[in-house]
């Protein structure tokens, strides 16, 4: 392209701001609509979490009046033990933080080994089985989740089965399945693969000449430079995990064992009109996800990037 | 090191820098399955297996309770194609995603584009816009069910100030959809939003400043130049849409439960999922599985010919 030719010569030839690309210098009122349209849009984005938490303090008689105040006129913070006293909300709330923290720490490690494999280590039938993971990556939940139920049912010597897996529950109701199916997840892996294929060679060899083992280099050398990118997979799959809802649904019947958005479909399905405890149950389904997210987001989306634009 | 211990196929090696990573191969292969192990045994039994028995248990006639099985050839398939219930639930998975996919990226690509200048708190709006993708869609589809809470809802507050009366949204059959729609709408955008704002801080500089130096506005340059640049990123986003709205689940389930208003929300998930852990038929669940899972192949195939043209210029 020709169009540098002709600009001033005061500026290098290639501009090389790699920043958020400036479009110009636009106009001030162009800029106070831009902003109005986004303060707009962004307040849509997050009304429905306002209207949640202000519902979550008003008094059940505030709830039900119309029409509905903005803020609640007396700021019922009991609702929120009211509302742990009222359902298991705590369990629930314990429970989706075991599994989501179990599947973080089981994910990072697994996934790291195995990603770290497929980038930097030449072994025969790695093309194989990157192609596995990816297609992994692209089976969609429905189209697994009735064989992962029955694998699950007929697990042998569990829950009152057999040998052959037949006659009791197997896994089901259990920790073992809200845990261990979901564990190891394929875009950890394949995220895994991506962050390490971008260390240097270098490195690697100076460590190799320095005497480490193969799994030496992974877990001193290589791993430690990879903070962020253990980050970011640890976010996603807490996020991943905490979110969940068909395979806990339908593998656990009591109360126990159901995780928070189990337990809050649930509560919602019996008490239809006790939206001020549903809420506050919502609250606690969400925040967490929420603030982990706005005190990390760089890593949440440097894996979405990564994922998506490779 | 090791001795050299691989002699015979050393004779391919061509080029000398090979030879010396020779005496390595048989350590790091090593290394590379014990590593490896794990995973991929993990995915294999939880992924792989599952995804070929969904396409054998299709063909069979599988009873839980006994345990037995038996070659059922294509009647599990003829049983669900003669079920006007599936066929509706197919149709409505379909309009589903006919608003929710497209509605959703053209608001993304806008903020996207918006939100790509060096403006003052960009971070807070992104991060406003973002929001709803990481919060639980169960728990969020909860809190819009109380908005369109037909009395004293907060939607149906709203419009009164207007002098409208709203519908009962989600139990009214001509609104179910169209609230389960805008509930999914604004918890799409926010993905697409980034992975279209990564995509556009990819787009040179000089192509907007030859354009504007050509005479192009700011609508033209999005059309003519950010536009097609962003092909692949909107062939990504299209199929990762188009694969993610035809699994949706929880908002239906949440918002019009038992298949909604008169069975007029019932999307193919949740025909699946009433096959399977209601009635507990697998095989038929495993049919209903394998017609989901081809439209979702040919959706991928025919989205990746459709913006596959746009894409390298």
């Amino acid at each position: 392209m020709s169009p540098e030719g002709t600009s001033a010569p005061v500026a290098p030839p290639v501009p090389s701001g790699p920043g958020p690309g400036r479009l110009g210098g636009a106009p001030r009122p162009g800029r106070i609509l831009l902003h109005a349209v986004l303060v707009a849009l962004s307040l849509a984005m997050v009304a429905p979490f306002v209207w949640m938490v202000l519902t979550s303090l008003k008094s059940h008689a505030e709830v039900m009046s119309y029409p509905p105040t903005v803020l609640p006129s007396v700021w019922q913070w009991v609702n929120y033990p009211d509302a742990l006293g009222f359902a298991p909300f705590g369990t629930y709330f314990r429970n989706s933080m075991v599994i989501a923290v179990s599947h973080t720490a089981i994910n990072v490690a697994l996934a790291a080994m195995a990603g770290y494999a497929l980038a930097r280590l030449p072994f025969r039938g790695r093309t194989p089985a990157l192609v596995f993971v990816l297609a992994a990556m692209m089976i969609p939940t429905f189209t697994k989740i009735v064989p992962q139920y029955l694998l699950a049912k007929t697990m042998p010597f569990f829950g009152g089965n057999d040998f052959l897996g037949r006659g009791g529950s197997g896994w089901l109701d259990s920790w073992w399945a809200l845990i261990v199916p979901g564990a190891v997840t394929p875009l950890a892996i394949f995220l895994f693969r991506q962050f390490y294929l971008s260390l240097p060679r270098e490195l690697e060899e100076a460590a190799r000449l320095d005497g480490l083992g193969e799994f030496g280099i992974f877990a001193r050398v290589m791993t430690p430079l990879m903070k962020p990118a253990i980050a970011t997979v640890a976010l996603i799959t807490f996020e991943n995990s905490w979110n969940n809802f068909v395979w806990p649904l339908i593998v656990t019947r009591t109360d126990q064992l159901r995780v928070i958005q189990v337990g809050l479909a649930a509560f919602q399905q019996t008490e239809r009109t006790l939206w001020e405890y549903l809420m506050a149950g919502t609250v606690l389904a969400t925040v967490p996800m929420i603030v982990l997210f706005l005190f990390t987001q760089r890593y949440f989306v440097q894996g979405f990037a990564t994922a998506g634009i490779k | 090191m090791a001795a050299p211990t691989a002699a015979p196929p050393a004779t391919r090696a061509v080029a000398g820098a090979h030879r010396r990573s020779r005496p390595l191969g048989h350590e790091r292969r090593r290394a590379a399955y014990l590593m490896l192990a794990p995973g991929m045994l993990h995915l294999a039994w939880w992924i792989g297996v599952p995804t070929v028995a969904t396409f054998v248990l299709a063909f069979t006639r599988y009873d839980i309770l006994a345990g037995t099985m038996a070659w059922a050839g294509l009647d599990n398939f003829v049983a669900i194609f003669r079920d006007p219930v599936w066929w509706t639930a197919v149709w409505n998975t379909v309009v589903y995603t006919f608003f929710t996919v497209p509605v959703a990226m053209a608001i993304a690509v806008v903020i996207a584009v918006l939100l790509n200048t060096n403006l003052r708190a960009r971070a807070w709006y992104r991060t406003a816009v973002f929001m709803p993708h990481i919060t639980a869609t169960v728990a969020i589809a909860l809190v819009w069910m109380w908005m369109f809470e037909p009395n004293i809802g907060l939607f149906n507050w709203v419009l009164s100030w207007f002098g409208v009366r709203g519908p009962a949204w989600t139990s009214d059959p001509a609104w179910a959809m169209t609230s389960v729609i805008l509930m999914s709408v604004w918890k799409g955008i926010g993905l697409k939003m980034v992975i279209y704002l990564a995509a556009l801080q990819g787009i040179p500089h000089d192509l907007y400043e030859a354009a504007e130096i050509d005479g192009a506005g700011p609508v033209r340059r999005f059309f003519a130049v950010t536009l097609p640049l962003l092909g692949p990123a909107t062939f990504f986003v299209l199929v990762v849409s188009l694969i993610e709205s035809f699994q949706v689940f929880e908002q239906f389930y949440v918002l019009t439960p038992e298949g909604g208003p008169a069975g007029s929300t019932t999307v193919m998930t949740y025909e699946i999922y009433k096959s399977a852990f209601q009635r507990f038929d697998m095989s038929v669940a495993s049919a209903q599985s394998v017609v989901l899972f081809v439209f979702l192949l040919v959706l991928t195939i025919v989205g990746r010919r459709f913006t596959g043209r746009d894409d390298v210029a």
